[in-house]
């Protein structure tokens, strides 16, 4: 059909201000770090009258910002990549080894999509408490374990797509079980690999609840902590403010920009099989 | 020989069972029977009280305005941001010049935690100089200010808005994905058979929208029955506990006044509404998807 290749200005016109209003937050905050708190509540959108980058260098002296970042990106490859392993792990035999008991090991594991973090809170942060896990990065790696449940489930409809044959052929040439996932199952994961390591990149990156309750020292604060705490000591600084937020954006940015294509991919894979 | 394999094969599950177990199944059954306690967090002694926990959840005003206000942040998020994303996704699968720009801009609020999203909000809904909206209206239209954050509808009004605001690209991306796998001989049959745009819209697009509807609203249910983050940072929760949200409510009994047992029958409820409303929400529209197709 010529109607639909030929590009419609018309759509152009109408999208223009709703696009605008959509990005409108983000242009907010980057004009008012160039700015004095007295020009921003003077004009809050207007364009900054000169170029000054006082917020920024500011920031970086007040917030602990260098350490925060490390501890954001320490939490989250980590976690990330033993979710991800365990998870790719744990498909394994439900795919390749199934019968009734792995049947119901499976449903056991999935029951865990119906179960809120929330609902779990008192008793982990008693058990937290009593095994000193509270202000620690790796006690809070112990939390995020249970997305790998999630991990589990991407992996396993991926896995299902991989012929029996194959590992059957390897078990023949002498490989043995072990070596079949290391070396044959778990590079051919690869896509799903990518998905899955993506959306629990951006959740526990973007996680607050969980670091607000079991990380205490400003030590160990996360990137997005950081802001909780600064929202308070910064209260009429509002440029101070978005300078700081603008700065803690950049990382999860850059890693979208990175990772544009898989993203929208990974929903997409993510969606068609759940 | 074959025993031995498969023994093997099930040392894979062994850690993701451990985990599981340890930090998510053991904690729930442990909330359950924390519920029925009066347990207060410290003193080893704690006895066993019944349902009382159960019946004092009803009589506590905030965690009753907890409940109504997380359930109508989830039902409203779900339903407005589902209406947006198919708009979004219809308009963004046409062809026009600025149509990548403006996918990678409604997909811009998705990526940020909730709470940065929330703060920068807050400062365009403040009441004071500086905020934005009310100076927009005072110098257009002559308006004074609302309270957006502090009345107790606009303030819900306002986190509910926001939350779509941040939700709404990322759908559209997913309703996107399955446009642009519906076949366009459908299409070109239902032209030649004289149906216009609109019928084609209703006949064709949206049947076929069905499955990515189911996965679209259950994410966003279950997603608004957890929220937290975003009327914390707009609005704490107030005024009074007109935005306080099931989540922030356990953590105000629980952690910090720790009620451990009132806290855990709170959880509890909380487990049963989502798994109530999942239930009945993917059942409801796996028997839709089949009777459209």
């Amino acid at each position: 059909m010529t109607e639909t290749n030929r590009k419609n200005w018309i759509l152009d016109i109408l999208m223009l201000p709703v696009g605008l209003i959509t990005f409108f937050p983000f242009y907010l905050i980057i004009v008012n770090t160039l700015k004095t708190p007295a020009e921003t509540a003077k004009s809050p959108m207007s364009l900054p009258t000169s170029l000054n980058f006082d917020n920024y260098v500011r920031v970086f002296k007040e917030v602990p910002l260098l350490q925060s970042f490390g501890n954001s990106l320490i939490i989250t490859v980590i976690s990330v990549l033993l979710m991800v392993l365990i998870g790719a792990m744990a498909a394994y035999p439900i795919v390749f080894n199934a019968g009734k008991t792995n049947r119901m090991i499976m449903a056991y594991l999935l029951a865990g999509f119906l179960i809120p973090f929330q609902t779990t809170l008192i008793p982990l942060f008693e058990l937290m408490t009593q095994f000193h896990l509270v202000d620690k990065l790796y006690g809070l790696m112990f939390i995020y374990m249970g997305g790998s449940v999630f991990v589990f489930f991407l992996m396993m409809g991926y896995m299902k797509t991989i012929p029996k044959e194959l590992p059957e052929a390897a078990v023949i040439d002498g490989c043995t079980i072990w070596g079949i996932f290391w070396r044959i199952i778990f590079p051919l994961l690869k896509p799903i690999t990518v998905t899955a390591i993506i959306y629990q990149t951006m959740w526990v990156w973007n996680d607050f609840l969980a670091p607000m309750l079991f990380l205490n020292s400003s030590d160990n604060a996360t990137l997005v902590l950081q802001v909780y705490k600064a929202k308070g000591e910064f209260a009429v600084d509002w440029p101070l403010f978005m300078t700081l937020t603008v700065i803690v954006l950049i990382p999860i940015f850059i890693f979208f920009i990175l990772m544009q294509k898989q993203i929208v991919k990974g929903i997409v894979g993510g969606a068609v099989k759940g | 020989m074959k025993l031995l394999r498969s023994f093997q094969y099930q040392v894979f599950l062994l850690p993701i069972l451990f985990f599981y177990t340890v930090f998510t199944v053991y904690p729930l059954i442990k909330s359950f029977f924390f519920s029925l306690t009066n347990f207060n967090g410290y003193s080893k002694e704690y006895d066993f009280v019944g349902l009382t926990n159960y019946v004092k959840i009803f009589k506590d005003a905030a965690i009753v305005s907890g409940i109504s206000y997380t359930l109508l942040f989830a039902i409203s998020t779900t339903i407005l941001t589902t209406l947006l994303a198919i708009a979004l996704a219809l308009v963004l699968d046409r062809n026009f010049y600025t149509k990548n720009i403006h996918r990678a801009i409604f997909f811009f609020p998705s990526i940020p935690s909730g709470l940065i999203l929330a703060y920068v909000w807050g400062f365009i809904l403040s009441p004071i100089g500086s905020g934005v909206l009310n100076t927009v209206l005072h110098d257009v239209f002559g308006a004074g200010p609302q309270p957006w954050l502090s009345e107790p509808m606009l303030a819900k009004l306002s986190t509910i808005l926001v939350a779509v605001w941040a939700g709404a690209g990322w759908h559209a991306v997913l309703y996107l994905a399955f446009l642009q796998g519906i076949s366009k001989d459908y299409y070109e049959a239902a032209s030649i058979d004289g149906a216009n745009r609109w019928q084609q819209i209703r006949s064709i697009t949206l049947p076929m929208l069905a499955p990515a509807m189911t996965i679209s609203v259950m994410l966003l249910l279950t997603g608004g029955l957890k929220v937290f983050e975003i009327p914390f940072a707009l609005t704490k929760g107030g005024p009074g506990f007109e935005t306080h949200t099931i989540t922030q409510v356990i953590v105000l009994r629980g952690i910090s006044e720790v009620q451990f047992g009132l806290a855990s029958a709170m959880s509890i409820v909380f487990f049963l509404i989502v798994l109530a409303l999942t239930y009945f929400q993917v059942s409801v529209m796996q028997r839709r998807e089949e009777k459209m197709l």
